[in-house]
């Protein structure tokens, strides 16, 4: 079966990234607006990892599985990078994008 | 004698008709093999039959007609199939294990006949066994949309032009659908949809996935998780095979968005600037979205999505839809 990439490659590069935006950008889920209050959480494990992964996808493209986030967030950004600069954009605003602290 | 004289004018009559209405591929595909945004929509089936002379009316719009052939001739989707159900586990299946109210089949009945007419995806009602049809019901007292989006109610054009022109089905006012807007969303959002718009053609076969799927380990797993505000569970994916038997790939059909420049990627970004200008009035800028029919959705599998009741004190199946095998989703 053609499972999600995250099922297929539990430790694989950018799994919670690719698993936590499907699960709230998928068009047939569609909720952005629950994805920025969880952003929000800076004692959440989870969206601590997420976030990591998020900024090293925007600082190393090249180290992204493109096809997989494409297949499975189905953006309509045009492009990984695009898509990526927006989603840091909407949950994370005008915080710098480089190496946390 | 009468009966023979009776049947043989009947037949008669029906071969004239038919060759009225029937319409050629090539005939349809003259020009463009886009359906025109323009042609007023009528979301539903029917082929009522005359009650005179016993033969079938076609009450389809062309671009109705034109898609349901596409999709047949594409895909080998057979429009007559029907599913054969599990009548006495639908029976015994208790909603609740898919996170969604009981209903009994008589307030089932009760409930078709008070709302159909300002929710008419329920005109499903008409085919659906009543097993099947007290889980739809289920799914409609519920907060998702599979049943809305993704079952027999939806036609092959409207699918079509979903997925192309972002049209959401669920959307009942023709302008605004013809806008983008969505149908279920408060605040005229666009609407949204991925590189697929697809269906479970049969109310029975949809029923079944549900009830079915709700007995999943993952998605019961999913269900049982304890609700967290903002928090969805992960999707969840289970074989076609599985949840419909093994031809329930023949009850699935969809219409897969034409990559622009061998890109997925670009199809989608060009689709959505397409559709933002058609709704503000201007001239697009980018080519006109196109779609065709998903080939097969057989070795395909079923995405189930788990979202917050509409009580916002725990999950429940809120939509699910087919996908095809990886192989045949165009790649970005």
């Amino acid at each position: 079966m053609d499972d999600f990439y995250w099922k297929r490659h539990p430790d694989g590069p950018f799994a919670v990234l690719i698993r936590i935006a499907t699960t709230y950008l998928h068009p047939e889920v569609d909720d952005l607006e629950s994805l920025q209050r969880l952003a929000q959480l800076d004692d959440d494990s989870e969206m601590r990892a997420f976030k990591s992964e998020l900024r090293q996808a925007i600082t190393h493209p090249d180290e992204v599985p493109r096809d997989e986030l494409s297949s499975h967030v189905e953006y309509d950004d045009g492009s990984p990078e695009k898509f990526l600069l927006r989603l840091w954009r909407d949950l994370y605003g005008d915080e710098p994008i480089g190496v946390s602290g | 004698m009468d009966v023979l004289i009776f049947a043989r004018l009947v037949l008669f009559v029906t071969g004239r008709l038919l060759k009225a209405h029937t319409f050629s591929v090539g005939e349809l595909d003259r020009g463009s093999d886009c359906d025109k945004p323009a042609e007023p929509v009528t979301v539903g089936e029917g082929t009522p039959r005359g009650r005179e002379l016993g033969v079938v009316v076609e009450t389809r719009t062309r671009g109705e007609a034109y898609a349901d052939l596409r999709q047949s001739a594409e895909s080998g989707w057979d429009r007559s199939r029907r599913f054969d159900a599990p009548h006495g586990e639908l029976a015994a299946f208790r909603a609740e294990r898919a996170g969604l109210p009981e209903v009994s089949s008589e307030e089932a009945g009760r409930y078709v006949e008070r709302h159909r007419a300002g929710r008419p995806w329920l005109e499903t009602a008409g085919r659906a066994s009543p097993e099947a049809l007290r889980i739809i019901v289920a799914a409609d007292l519920g907060g998702g949309h599979g049943h809305i989006r993704h079952e027999g109610w939806v036609t092959e054009r409207a699918s079509m032009r979903r997925v192309a022109y972002l049209e959401d089905p669920a959307q009942l006012d023709a302008a605004q659908r013809q806008r983008g807007i969505d149908g279920l969303r408060p605040g005229g959002r666009y609407h949204v949809c991925g590189g697929l718009a697809s269906r479970i053609t049969d109310p029975d076969a949809y029923a079944t996935a549900l009830a079915h799927g709700a007995e999943d380990p993952d998605v019961s797993t999913a269900l049982s998780t304890p609700y967290k505000r903002d928090r969805h569970p992960d999707l969840v994916r289970i074989p076609i095979a599985d949840l419909l038997g093994k031809d329930g790939h023949k009850v699935c059909t969809g219409w897969q968005l034409e990559p622009v420049e061998g890109s997925i990627d670009v199809a989608r970004d060009n689709r959505r600037a397409w559709r933002v200008a058609i709704a503000e009035g201007r001239q697009p800028d980018v080519p006109q979205p196109a779609a065709r029919p998903v080939p097969t959705f057989e070795g395909g599998t079923i995405v189930f999505v788990i979202s917050q009741n509409k009580q916002r004190n725990g999950y429940e199946i809120a939509t699910l839809f087919p996908q095809p095998p990886a192989r045949d989703i165009p790649s970005r």
